[in-house]
């Protein structure tokens, strides 16, 4: 069992944004969050991510306690979110250095050569990030989150801001790396992409997973029929 | 409030304290052959100054206790005992010079403890501040860290103060200093009257803030789920 | 041995991230430096022309530059942090979480000993000091005191960061926490300028290091804390 999670709350002052989340995933698996804004999709991404830390539960990353040794999880994590992580006054190959020396990533300029051109950068990756377009610095942060190698890939909205191009490039990207047995979180608005990519689905409610199971015969309408049956 | 039986007792115990330090001060201790009556404002001064250190070092002790523990308790007494401490600190920096007028002939002398005093008052009311600032609900842990981080440098102003003071010309008359010679048995037991009803009185504020800290977070608590269950 | 070395490595990546950065931009340095030099100007015209009073305060005036310099140049830096916005990937990579404040207050040292180093040899002209008699051990003071200053301010950016009144807050705190360190580094400095020899002022010194080496230790301890969501 790759992520492994039991009874999971997350409190805020006196609000609470989960209540008690329980998710299985096999390793390889891929796990598609739907759910409208405020259901605490990124919360629970950010709990994945070690971010932060749950009000009670526990959380199990590749057989680890991700709260106890969660310095131990986070080599293992890529972490995509609303925020680039990215530096402006930095080139894109500065950038990518510079993360991967903070996780020891062996040859390291090859890799770097490797990422950008799965992104399509190549050509731009001495320029400053200040001076990407949206779409551009999101790609340069698909290349910096798959840049160690992470064993886990935790996506939140990963398709916002990206061209028709762009989508088709990363859902190949994330195919590829589901084929070798990486395993991905995503929550994501894109109901077509998602179940494409998706072999289990889960819809999120106000804190709760109000329905999860294989995306397998499950197509688009069936979808937006669930949703509407179980989210309100 | 007011019907809890211990906390009638302690009321009591608090006003009977009072009045018979008051009583002592003004009518059993013996007016200082030298100072006159104006040493009498000593017993409330260095009394202030006692219980404002005490003070302090709950806040340090509740500080840790927050951040070990997470409990929301220790934050409203670290709380309660910072405001309680910048109070007392006030009225050892209003009584100091008060005493100080007549005595040293300035309002103000740079004396050691008077100046830690000042120092302190600076950082504690910051810690006030830091916590009307700061976003929750970080505000709490910032608090603490500060709680900590003040307390900690205590003796290091103290030190610092003091080596700094031999570079200044010492008030002409009398000697200064936080407490003046007690010369008579009598003195002393009126002085530890007072220090006794000081600390019963930082007691029982303490107790009446903390309890009204952890009420008003209950309130939000339940508002929330008010709300809550509201949205339904 | 692996974890010391790896924590040294990120140390290292994130300093190297930081100085690139500001390389670029050159926004601290700049107004560290050029606020300090205002600070020691403005007191010049506040204390008069009597070159024996002027004498009498030069350490204690260029400290409080450096003070006030410590200040800005953290706000800025926190600044460029808010804009960033990319402390939570750092964080992500990782293992100590302590690397990114040790990165930091080192980035703050080396800040902080170029503005000395540009502004002393000017108080030196303006002042008609000679400093290159004590300068080994003005090196020394001047080391210890901005080690402590860096510690602290660094140590209260990382928690101001979440205020909303962030210009007030981190001088509120800084400042009050810092007077020993205040205290501790005018006076050495002073005796050093009249002659002494660091033999005189062990007692400063040893206070300066007790601060520096306590309040590390508290940054080290509770620096988790601040960071963690």
């Amino acid at each position: 069992m790759m992520v492994h999670l039991e009874g999971v709350m997350k409190r805020f002052g006196a609000m609470t944004a989960l209540r008690g989340i329980d998710l299985q995933l096999k390793r390889g698996c891929c796990l598609g969050i739907f759910g409208p804004n405020g259901a605490g999709k990124t919360t629970l991404l950010r709990i994945l991510a070690t971010l932060t830390r749950p009000s009670a539960g526990t959380v199990c990353i590749a057989g680890r306690d991700a709260v106890r040794e969660a310095e131990k999880v986070r080599p293992l994590l890529g972490v995509l979110s609303h925020r680039t992580f990215l530096y402006g006054h930095l080139t894109a190959r500065e950038n990518l250095q510079f993360y991967g020396r903070l996780f020891g990533v062996k040859k390291l300029p090859e890799r770097i050569t490797e990422v950008l051109h799965v992104v399509g950068l190549e050509t731009n990756s001495h320029q400053l990030v200040r001076t990407y377009s949206r779409g551009m610095q999101q790609r340069l942060a698909i290349a910096r989150t798959i840049l160690h190698y992470p064993t886990l890939l935790l996506l939140d909205e990963p398709y916002t801001s990206l061209d028709h191009h762009a989508i088709s490039r990363l859902q190949e990207l994330l195919l590829q790396l589901r084929s070798e047995s990486c395993t991905i979180i995503m929550s994501t608005h894109d109901l077509h992409r998602g179940l494409d990519l998706c072999d289990e689905i889960a819809i999120q409610c106000r804190g709760k997973i109000v329905y999860s199971g294989p995306s397998l015969g499950i197509d688009i309408q069936g979808l937006e029929q669930l949703y509407s049956a179980y989210v309100w | 409030m007011f019907l809890d039986r211990n906390h009638m007792f302690h009321a009591i115990a608090m006003y009977i304290s009072m009045t018979t330090a008051i009583f002592l001060i003004f009518a059993y201790a013996p007016t200082d052959k030298m100072q006159g009556i104006v040493q009498k404002i000593f017993y409330f001064h260095v009394s202030s100054a006692i219980t404002m250190f005490f003070a302090f070092f709950v806040v340090f002790v509740a500080s840790i206790m927050y951040l070990w523990k997470s409990s929301d308790w220790w934050d409203a007494v670290a709380l309660s005992a910072a405001e309680i401490g910048v109070v007392f600190c006030t009225l050892v920096l209003i009584t100091g010079p008060i005493w100080g007028r007549p005595i040293w002939g300035t309002w103000w002398s740079w004396d050691p403890t008077l100046t830690l005093t000042l120092v302190l008052w600076l950082i504690y009311v910051a810690y006030l501040m830091l916590r009307i600032d700061a976003h929750d609900p970080k505000r709490a842990r910032f608090a603490a860290i500060l709680g900590v981080v003040g307390f900690v440098d205590v003796p290091l102003i103290r030190w610092s103060v003091e080596k700094w003071r031999t570079l200044h010309p010492k008030p002409v008359l009398i000697q200064e200093g936080g407490t003046t010679g007690i010369e008579s048995s009598a003195m002393l037991l009126t002085f530890v009257v007072c220090l006794g009803a000081f600390l019963l009185l930082f007691f029982y504020l303490l107790w009446e803030r903390t309890s009204i800290a952890q009420s008003r977070h209950s309130l939000e608590v339940l508002r929330q789920e008010i709300d809550d269950l509201l949205t339904r | 041995m692996s974890g010391s070395k790896l924590f040294i490595r990120q140390v290292l990546a994130l300093l190297v991230k930081d100085l690139k950065t500001e390389w670029r931009t050159r926004e601290i340095f700049t107004s560290m430096f050029v606020f300090a030099v205002l600070v020691i100007v403005v007191f010049n015209f506040a204390i008069g022309a009597d070159p024996e009073l002027i004498r009498q305060v030069v350490s204690g005036v260029v400290w409080v530059a450096l003070l006030f310099a410590t200040v800005l140049g953290l706000q800025r830096a926190g600044q460029m942090e808010s804009e960033e916005d990319s402390l939570e990937g750092v964080l992500l990579a990782l293992h100590d979480r302590s690397a990114l404040f040790v990165a930091k207050m080192i980035a703050q040292m080396l800040y902080l000993v170029l503005v000395v180093v540009c502004s002393l040899p000017l108080c030196g002209i303006w002042f008609r000091i000679d400093f290159t008699a004590c300068i080994g051990a003005l090196g020394v003071v001047f080391v210890l005191g901005m080690l402590g200053l860096s510690i602290v301010g660094t140590l209260f950016s990382m928690i101001v960061l979440h205020t909303r009144a962030r210009e007030v807050m981190l001088p509120m705190l800084f400042l009050p926490v810092s007077v020993p360190l205040t205290i501790a580094a005018v006076y050495a400095t002073d005796q050093l300028i009249v002659g002494k020899s660091l033999r005189d002022i062990t007692d400063y010194l040893t206070l300066i290091g007790i601060f520096d080496i306590v309040f590390l230790t508290l940054a080290l301890m509770v620096f988790d804390y601040i960071v963690e969501d």
